[in-house]
């Protein structure tokens, strides 16, 4: 028996108990569930962070790390300058010999310049862009040097050979006076080259302009081509000059700090302006005078050490372009000696003595600035944008790493206005590429932003009293059977592919419109007024013929009155265009009843046939459904028990559903209208098939706009990975997600609460 | 009891507000008419895109059609009967001029296909029963009176003859026979050589950056790769040769045509794809006709930049597409929603992840897009690039946009659906029947395997029929991350390995967009674009109205069993 229990229990107890096979699934797929459900949050939330750090770049300021020292032989160095791969610079002394250094091994080659024994260096100008190098000499001529680097490939290394070639020497304004200053400038055909010379009394300036004939074989000889004596148009002594890179310019700066401004052009050398930047200083004498990349504005620097930048643009009330102040930049402590611009950017590298300062135009912002353990004889930045080089008084040159990605970039670009070359005032603008290299990319949110709300503004102008008035009617007047229909359909039309919506906008709905506009109107008008009078006239009239239409079924008979009140505006809209809308020509003084000219011609404004109007309408499409769906579920949910109550206390339908269910389910209300605005926010195939998708700052019912949305859709798929505009247009989809999330969570936060008040009702 | 009842009649019933009720009853109205209208209009556009219809021949009045000023008969499909387009005065009275848009077809000849007909002009309107429509692999429709079947200058077969129709249709179909296995030829066996030959060239170039290959002459692998590179080149001559050979019997035949302005012209009959007496169709007929051009549309290649032809490879990428998101998107999804409803304990931090899936399901499309772009195109495919396929570097495999990038975006942007879903589905199993599982003995994972879910696959289908819905129409986020106007070949295709999930796809949504916006003759290309977007609707609308009844039941047992 014992033994028989036991093997009893023995059973009972495998029976009972659970096999390991159970519990082992039972515990792997519960980890595996947990880990899966987790998995996938994180991965919601990882969206968030991931284009977080994809715009993170964007706000880092330029990291500069010295890589090495080499040192040069002493000597006292005139210029620098570097090749475009930053891998040889050269140096030229003061005995004229060029000094090439390879960056990597350390190695100087040295190439005289061959001037005849008669003449000394007493003045130059380099300019990197072209690298050409203008001497002057003391007896009053002068001579262009162009350093040219060679590249070869051995086993797939590029080697750079450099080489040096001197033009012959030309003669330039009074012979046998020693020059004093010189400049140059070269656009491909045209050369000009102005010298300062001492005269004994007071200082010459000459400005020569050179041709050199572009024959099928190449560049043929260099001719001078006219010369001109500006001395007498200015006044003053002239200490500094400039050539306009485009070689149509030259700018004098005086001693009092007063800069003239001649324009040069195939013909005459005209003076166009004199102007005195640093006016309002105690000093106002000019330090340095250099273009920016792009040749559009200069940089310049005060005794003192202010900078301020001088822009081209043409003056509100003004014909040709001339320059103003368009910005200034923190001083400078010490007085500015020398100035390298950029070759890729609108930046620029100031230094003193032992301050270094790189500075970038667009946004007027200082990128980098550090105090040097050395005095600085002569600075560099390289063509690429990603090295400094630095001489100092002791012949050593010190290169320095910069990564600077998005110079252009910042809290002020992205979001207040900037003052863009040629452009006479500061601005909000989108426009992010243009044709050429030294194009200033423009990348203001604000234009998107506005476009975006603007969008949003007229779909929901359309939406929100079509959705809220069906939503209330459905829920609280509807005959219960229709509405079982009713709800799917309208359901229905939230699953439309906005792809289709806006296709039939564009295609088939905005030229049906263009010309309809006043048959538009008057359907809003007369719709909402024909629905009233309708009311009114059916509860005058007697119980019987009012019985007919049980409560619930309105609709029905406003089907019908809508299809009349179609038809009507249809007959009428060409009468009310006549009468009200009609405007004369100016072009011809003919009479036109055509409501776009009416617009055009009365307000001033432009009519555009793909506008907000279209936008709305057709985006009304996706926003109805969705706050017509929620708002209808909170107005539904509201309990019973309350609207009976108000109805068996004798108030009618129409004051129970505002009254009580409107005020109960208003949170749910306002939800639906969070929910839509956010869905109308974020599309972006109906408004970038709708509209023009030009960026506007205005809110003109008949112009388009660029949303956040589209402007991602239009410009996305171009831009390079990484680069500025690509991290920008994360910039974009962050404030978006941002925005909706925003809006989202307020709407599900309200609609929680309101759920949980329904329960305790 | 007479008097009483008198006295109730007389009060005015007239309750307040009745007038507000109508008005709200109007927005009502409205958006009812709206959808309704939206959905016939895509559905008439979209049939009549199909619907053959008479060609009618215009005797007007000398110079009055702007574009053909030479012709006094212009014959055609009317496309549009609009008001023109003059600037209206105050004086001008109510019935203004009317033209018609004639789609006069033969592109080459005039082109154009469309052309504007002033209705005054207009002095006979004639319906021949001898038109016929030729439909080309070129420059779309020509329309014209067939002459004769011509083998080179030889006459075979006059029109007016009663074996004019047989003779081309045995034409036609051998030619049509020959036009597969060319499309045969290229598509696959070229396509199987040239995938061969480029491995080969990898596996060259691999060889050459690893040195793992022995590349002296005399080395047996090279000698190997050599030789069956050379049997390819070989093959592939062979197979060339062959198609040249097809192509030069397809014009072996001419059918010679006389368009309406008296000019006679030849085309090849290996160029016509199909021909119709439109003016002869009945009902029946055009009815046929109907079916079996939406039949072709379905299956057939696009032409002429998309402008003609059918979109089997946007349908195709379509459904591949929406496939792969579907099988990431289920999993993933219906686990998160498992792990919501029964797994995670009801606090602070399940609130909040209800409300940040809830809200995620309002980010808009294009920040998926964004997000699909920079993470997976750039960061995952193009380190997948820099660990497999250097070799093929700089041209990017996985970094570049694709159809399983395209999934993966879209299987993102769904989750959210699938997942509420599903929670709705799971909570409609009533507490009893989980509470009877777990009394029974059931694991916890037991009882939601055995119990709970097929209680709540509907919920999970809904879901899943909604993601799909989504991902079908959904276009903003699928621009960034893989679609192309044009893709040559198909996702999944007879070249190994069969599943090319690097490759870029057509799709229906795109298709649209691109047709009606970029396309170089938008106004050729309506009908193509209303017929896609009536595909599309369709499709979507079909999945919804599913999904909507299965919700329905669900949520008819979700009441019955609380």
């Amino acid at each position: 028996m014992p033994i028989q229990q036991k093997n009893i229990s023995v059973k009972l107890d495998a029976r009972f108990s659970v096999s390991t096979t159970v519990k082992v699934i039972d515990y792997v797929m519960e980890r595996f569930i947990k880990i899966g459900g987790i998995g996938v949050i994180a991965a919601v939330s990882g969206i968030f962070v991931f284009i977080f750090l994809e715009i993170l770049p964007l706000f880092q300021w330029p990291e500069v790390k010295e890589i090495g020292v080499v040192s040069m032989p002493q000597r006292e160095y005139l210029e620098m300058g570097v090749d475009q791969w930053g891998k040889k610079p050269f140096f030229l002394d003061t005995e004229s010999n060029f000094h090439f250094l390879t960056l990597d091994t350390g190695q100087i080659t040295t190439i005289p310049a061959q001037l005849p024994d008669s003449v000394r260096v007493t003045a130059y100008d380099y300019s990197q862009e072209g690298g050409t190098l203008v001497c002057g000499f003391d007896d009053g001529r002068f001579c262009l040097f162009n350093v040219e680097y060679s590249e070869r490939f051995i086993d797939g290394v590029r080697e750079l050979e450099p080489s040096i070639k001197r033009s012959e020497i030309y003669r330039i304004g009074r012979t046998g006076h020693p020059i004093e200053s010189i400049t140059y400038a070269d656009s491909g055909d045209q050369k000009i080259i102005a010298v300062v010379q001492d005269t004994g009394a007071r200082a010459t300036v000459s400005l020569v302009r050179l041709m050199q004939e572009q024959t099928l074989l190449g560049s043929g000889a260099v001719t001078i081509d006219e010369e001109y004596d500006l001395t007498n148009q200015f006044e003053g002594t002239p200490v500094l000059l400039l050539a306009g890179t485009q070689a149509d310019a030259l700018l004098i700066a005086t001693d009092e700090g007063r800069i003239s401004y001649f324009n040069i052009d195939d013909e005459d050398c005209e003076l166009m302006q004199v102007f005195q930047p640093f006016a309002d200083l105690a000093d106002p004498a000019i330090n340095t005078l250099d273009y920016l990349f792009g040749g559009v504005s200069i940089v310049i620097t005060a005794a003192t050490g202010e900078n301020r930048v001088f822009s081209l643009f043409i003056p509100a009330n003004g014909t040709s372009r001339l320059f103003g102040h368009t910005k200034s930049f923190p001083n400078f402590t010490e007085p500015v000696t020398n100035y390298s611009p950029s070759l890729r950017n609108k930046a620029f590298l100031l230094s003193s003595d032992r301050t270094l300062s790189l500075r970038f135009a667009t946004n007027s912002s200082i990128r980098w600035e550090a105090q040097l353990d050395y005095n600085i004889r002569d600075t560099v930045i390289s063509s690429k944008y990603d090295r400094l080089m630095v001489l100092s008084d002791d012949s050593n040159l010190h290169v320095y790493n910069l990564h600077d990605p998005h110079p252009t970039s910042g809290i002020s670009a992205f979001f207040s206005r900037q003052w863009f070359e040629g452009s006479p005032f500061p601005k909000f603008e989108w426009q992010s590429t243009g044709a050429s290299d030294d194009y200033e990319p423009k990348l203001s949110m604000i234009p998107l932003i506005i476009g975006t709300l603007k969008g949003t503004f007229y779909a929901m102008l359309f939406a929100t009293p079509l959705a809220l008035s069906a939503a209330l009617y459905t829920s609280q007047f509807l005959d219960r059977r229709i509405r079982t229909i009713v709800k799917p359909t309208m359901e229905t039309m939230a699953s439309l592919p906005s792809v289709v919506l806006g296709f039939l906008g564009a295609l088939w709905l905005a030229p049906l419109i263009e010309t309809r506009l006043v048959f538009i109107f008057l359907l809003i008008v007369l719709l909402p007024v024909g629905a009233i009078l309708t009311g009114y006239c059916w509860s005058r009239l007697p119980m019987k013929i009012q019985r007919g239409v049980p409560a619930g079924n309105e609709f029905l008979v406003m089907l019908g009155i809508f299809v009349i009140g179609f038809v009507a505006c249809w007959y009428l809209a060409p009468t009310v265009e006549r009468r009200f809308f009609s405007v004369v020509d100016p072009v011809n003084g003919q009479v036109v009843s055509d409501f776009r000219e009416w617009w055009r011609l009365t307000t001033n404004t432009p009519f555009e046939q793909r506008n907000s109007l279209i936008v709305g309408f057709v985006m009304g499409f996706a926003v109805i459904p969705i706050v017509f769906s929620i708002a209808e579920e909170s107005l539904s949910n509201v309990p019973t028990a309350l609207s009976s109550g108000a109805l068996a206390l004798g108030a009618s339908r129409w004051q129970t559903a505002v009254r009580i269910v409107i005020p109960t389910a208003s949170a749910g209300i306002f939800s639906a209208l969070m929910m839509g605005l956010g869905r109308a926010v974020g599309e972006t195939m109906i408004v970038l098939m709708v509209t023009g998708n030009t960026p506007v700052l205005d809110f003109n019912m008949f112009t388009g706009m660029r949303t956040l949305s589209a402007n991602i859709a239009v410009e996305l798929p171009e831009a390079p990975h990484g680069g500025t505009l690509y991290r920008t247009l994360f910039l974009g989809a962050l404030i978006l997600f941002i925005f909706t999330f925003f809006i989202n969570t307020l709407a599900v936060t309200l609609r929680e609460h309101l759920r949980s008040r329904f329960k305790t009702v | 009891m007479e008097p009483k009842r008198k006295k109730i009649s007389s009060i005015r019933s007239t309750p307040a507000g009745e007038v507000f009720i109508w008005l709200n009853a109007m927005g009502l109205a409205v958006g009812l008419i709206m959808i309704s209208g939206i959905l016939l209009l895509v559905v008439y556009q979209g049939i009549i895109s199909f619907w053959p219809k008479d060609v009618l021949e215009l005797h007007v009045e000398p110079s009055s059609v702007g574009s053909l000023p030479n012709s006094r008969v212009v014959s055609g499909e009317i496309a549009k009967k609009q008001n023109k387009k003059v600037r209206r005065t105050p004086s001008q009275g109510d019935d203004p001029d009317i033209e018609w848009q004639l789609f006069v077809g033969n592109k080459d000849v005039f082109g154009f296909s469309f052309v504007y007909v002033d209705y005054n002009s207009i002095t006979k309107v004639a319906k021949p029963a001898d038109i016929i429509v030729l439909e080309r692999q070129e420059y779309g429709r020509a329309i014209g009176y067939a002459i004769a079947l011509n083998k080179g200058n030889v006459r075979v077969v006059e029109a007016g003859a009663r074996e004019f129709d047989q003779t081309l249709n045995d034409k036609l179909r051998q030619t049509e026979e020959r036009r597969r296995e060319i499309n045969r030829i290229e598509r696959v066996e070229i396509g199987r050589v040239n995938a061969a030959m480029e491995s080969i060239r990898l596996k060259l170039k691999r060889a050459a950056s690893d040195g793992k290959l022995d590349l002296s002459e005399e080395s047996g692998d090279i000698q190997i790769l050599r030789e069956t590179s050379a049997e390819l080149t070989v093959e592939y001559g062979v197979l060339e040769q062959r198609a040249r050979e097809l192509r030069a019997q397809q014009d072996e035949f001419q059918l010679r045509y006389r368009l309406s302005s008296g000019e006679e012209r030849d085309i090849s009959v290996g160029e016509i794809i199909d021909y119709t007496y439109p003016n002869r169709l009945g009902p029946l007929q055009k009815i046929g006709l109907l079916f079996q051009r939406s039949y072709r549309f379905a299956v057939e290649y696009p032409r002429e930049a998309n402008t003609e032809g059918g979109i089997y490879p946007a349908i195709f990428g379509t459904f591949v597409m929406t496939l792969i998101m579907s099988l990431i998107v289920t999993p993933f999804g219906v686990m998160a929603a498992i792990y919501l409803s029964e797994y995670a304990k009801n606090g602070l931090f399940v609130r909040l992840v209800r409300i940040a899936v809830n809200n995620l399901a309002g980010v808009p499309s294009i920040v998926f897009g964004v997000f699909g772009l920079g993470f997976f195109v750039y960061f995952v495919g193009g380190n997948i690039d820099q660990i497999f396929f250097s070799d093929r570097l700089p041209t990017p495999t996985f970094g570049t946009g694709g159809v399983l990038w395209a999934s993966l975006t879209l299987a993102l942007l769904t989750v959210p659906v699938v997942v509420v879903a599903t929670e709705e589905g799971l909570a409609a199993v009533s507490r009893g029947m989980r509470e009877a599982g777990l009394a029974c003995g059931a694991s916890k994972w037991q009882c939601i395997q055995r119990i709970v879910l097929p209680a709540a696959a509907p919920g999970i289908l809904t879901g899943i029929i909604l993601a799909v819905a989504r991902g079908a129409g959904e276009v903003a986020p699928l621009m960034l991350v893989g679609v192309v106007k044009s893709a040559p070949t198909l996702p999944i295709n007879a070249t190994f390995p069969y599943l090319h999930f690097e490759q870029k796809f057509m799709h229906l949504g795109f298709h649209i967009y691109d047709l009606g916006f970029q396309s170089p003759d938008s106004e050729a290309a309506k009908p193509v674009v209303f017929a896609t977007t009536f595909l599309l609707i369709m499709l979507v609308i079909g999945l919804n109205l599913i999904a909507i009844y299965l919700r329905e039941k669900l949520r008819g047992k979700l009441e019955a069993t609380h």
